[in-house]
């Protein structure tokens, strides 16, 4: 029997009721391996030995109960062994009755259940984590939700989420707004059968069923279309199908953006600036007839300062109709609106009729033209002509002390290029970096030479719609090489 | 240089004055009409060996008198030198029927550079 008690993994203590303070009479070698007591530190002690300092457990009150009343039952309860360490003790308490129904033991199985305790207590903690995290996440979702729909329902363009059959899944209060509908007529239908058909448009369902498809996504796409009761609207598209896997896969977003007024505007802007420049310039064709006339019956004593006064004059008049004609370009460039009249022409021609209508304006400057090309370009040839006129007017311009500008023309692959060189004040890499912008004006140069800062804005926006490149090498004293790079092979305009 | 006879028809008066000094220093007759919907009478009336004409006028534009002369008029061989500062003087001048445009503001050698080269 004792040898039998002895194999069980759990501990067997067995205490005697009969006796005071219920001492205990037997344990066995699993119960002193558990508590890490010997047998003689065991035997005649009562069991509260196991619970150390810890005495308020809830569960030492129930044990006193069973005790008392002399029934059975099963606590877990904190327990230390000998060394002090804490184990977690599922202790089965049962009462031994004589043939009277009289207590007399009690016999208590012991296991050691730290581990499962420890388990359950991280897998609580773990719980009241996951319960806690998940609780700011669904916070978080809610929140980015929320901020989601306000920035949807803030921005000033139409929004439509679409499912693969293009039947509308949401749409924003701008769209509602701009088309005059209302939300319960929008979702849930067809998008071709909204508002009686009004969103059926032929160019609308190219993109959705030919474009998107394979160019996913789409942007700036335009589409004008004529709505029966809000009247004509010039739209841009961007269209974006969800690729993601999840619940939104295959839904398109799309947005469209009213661009209706911006374009009147921007037509109106183009009106007023080509009227203005064609009353500015009336005007100036009459001053510049005067004096011409007065050149004409310039008197043969006229004095050297008078001639040179007056010779004055019509450098002005010049430069003031160049900047009529820069105004209206930089307009057209922002607008979008500069037209490229692409045609082939000879371009070694060009460049010579360019150097030739510089050397005759300005006489005293030496031009040397080395290189050539032999090639027909397809581009705009009074564009590319404006081009190199005014790096030839700029090296003349801004290298007063030097009267040589070399200007080499090359092919280069499939491109011909051009490099203007002058030996003048040459710029600051500050300045070389910034050259190109519009509005911009050198510091140096800014005290010296009167000017909008322009001139190269519009070069170099002219030399990149032809898919070309213009740039500058410069040191400061030595002077400035100015180069550009056109595609021979432009695409040219039909009729 | 054979003296010929010159119409110009612009609307503003300085323009009108510069090339009306010109011409007749160099010999020509010139008359002015700075009302289009009057030229084509006075071309009826002149019957001027050239027409300078301005695009941008009010009332009638330059264009709709070119087109004008060249469709039902007797006039539809009558020499035409269109002026203009309009951005896209050059094309229309072309499509009406010019037969040279001059973008304003002009050289007056190219004007009278221009006149030689029709009238001879």
């Amino acid at each position: 029997m004792t040898m039998a008690l002895d194999a069980s993994i759990s501990g067997i203590i067995i205490t005697d009721n009969t006796q005071q303070d219920n001492p205990i009479i037997y344990c066995n070698k699993a119960f002193e391996k558990i508590t890490g007591y010997s047998r003689k530190e065991i035997i005649g002690h009562n069991c509260r030995f196991l619970q150390a300092q810890d005495r308020s457990q809830k569960e030492r009150s129930i044990l006193s109960r069973c005790i008392a009343e002399g029934v059975e039952c099963r606590v877990e309860i904190r327990n230390y062994k000998k060394n002090g360490d804490l184990f977690w003790n599922e202790l089965y308490m049962s009462p031994v009755k004589n043939a009277n129904g009289e207590v007399t033991h009690f016999i208590g199985v012991q296991n050691d259940v730290t581990a499962r305790k420890n388990a359950e207590h991280d897998l609580r903690q773990q719980k009241l984590m996951m319960e806690k995290r998940i609780e700011e996440r669904t916070n978080e979702l809610r929140e980015s939700e929320a901020f989601l729909s306000s920035i949807i329902e803030t921005v000033r363009e139409g929004l439509l989420v679409l499912d693969p059959n293009f039947n509308v899944l949401s749409a924003n209060n701008h769209f509602l707004r701009t088309f005059k509908v209302s939300k319960e007529e929008t979702v849930g239908r067809q998008l071709y059968d909204l508002g009686n058909h009004q969103w059926d448009i032929p160019k609308l369902r190219d993109l959705l069923v030919k474009i998107l498809p394979t160019n996913n996504p789409v942007v700036d796409f335009e589409v004008e279309h004529d709505f029966p009761h809000i009247g004509k609207k010039l739209m841009l598209l961007n269209a974006y199908r969800v690729e993601f896997e999840g619940q939104y896969k295959d839904q398109i977003l799309l947005a469209i953006e009213d661009i209706t007024e911006r374009r009147e505007v921007e037509i109106r802007k183009d009106d007023f600036l080509s009227i203005a420049s064609h009353e500015l310039r009336t005007p100036l064709t009459t001053i510049k007839g005067y004096v011409q006339l007065l050149d004409r019956a310039m008197p043969q004593n006229a004095s050297e300062k008078f001639l040179s006064t007056f010779g004055k004059v019509s450098v002005y008049v010049e430069r003031l109709n160049s900047l009529i004609s820069e105004l209206l370009d930089v307009s057209r460039i922002q607008s979008g609106n500069m037209e490229l009249h692409m045609a082939r022409f000879d371009f070694d021609n060009m460049i010579t009729e360019a150097i030739e209508g510089m050397r005759t304006t300005v006489p005293g400057h030496q031009i040397i033209l080395s290189g050539q090309t032999g090639a027909k370009v397809v581009a705009d040839e009074s564009h590319i002509a404006q081009v190199v006129s005014n790096l030839l007017s700029n090296a003349i311009k801004y290298a007063p002390d030097s009267e040589k500008i070399e200007v080499n023309i090359a092919n280069v692959s499939d491109y011909v290029k051009v490099s203007v060189k002058d030996f003048g004040l040459g710029m600051s890499a500050e300045d070389r970096k910034k050259v190109f912008e519009r509005f911009y004006r050198g510091v140096e140069i800014q005290k010296k030479f009167p000017g909008m800062g322009i001139g190269l804005y519009i070069c170099d926006q002219i030399i990149k719609r032809h898919n070309g490149t213009l740039w500058v090498e410069s040191e400061i004293g030595k002077g400035s090489i100015f180069s550009f790079t056109l595609p021979k092979a432009g695409k040219e305009t039909n009729g | 240089m054979d003296k010929k006879k010159i119409m110009i028809c612009d609307d503003d008066e300085g323009i009108i004055d510069v090339l009306e000094m010109i011409l007749d220093e160099v010999g020509h007759t010139v008359i002015s009409v700075n009302d289009s919907l009057k030229v084509l009478a006075a071309i009826d009336r002149e019957q001027p060996d050239l027409l300078i004409l301005d695009l941008w006028m009010p009332r009638l534009s330059g264009q709709e008198v070119l087109k004008h002369l060249r469709k039902h008029s007797a006039h539809h061989q009558l020499k035409v030198i269109v002026i203009s500062a309009s951005r896209d003087g050059e094309q229309i001048a072309n499509d009406a029927g010019a037969n040279q445009f001059i973008a304003k503001p002009f050289d007056l050698n190219n004007i009278l550079d221009s006149v030689n080269a029709l009238l001879n």
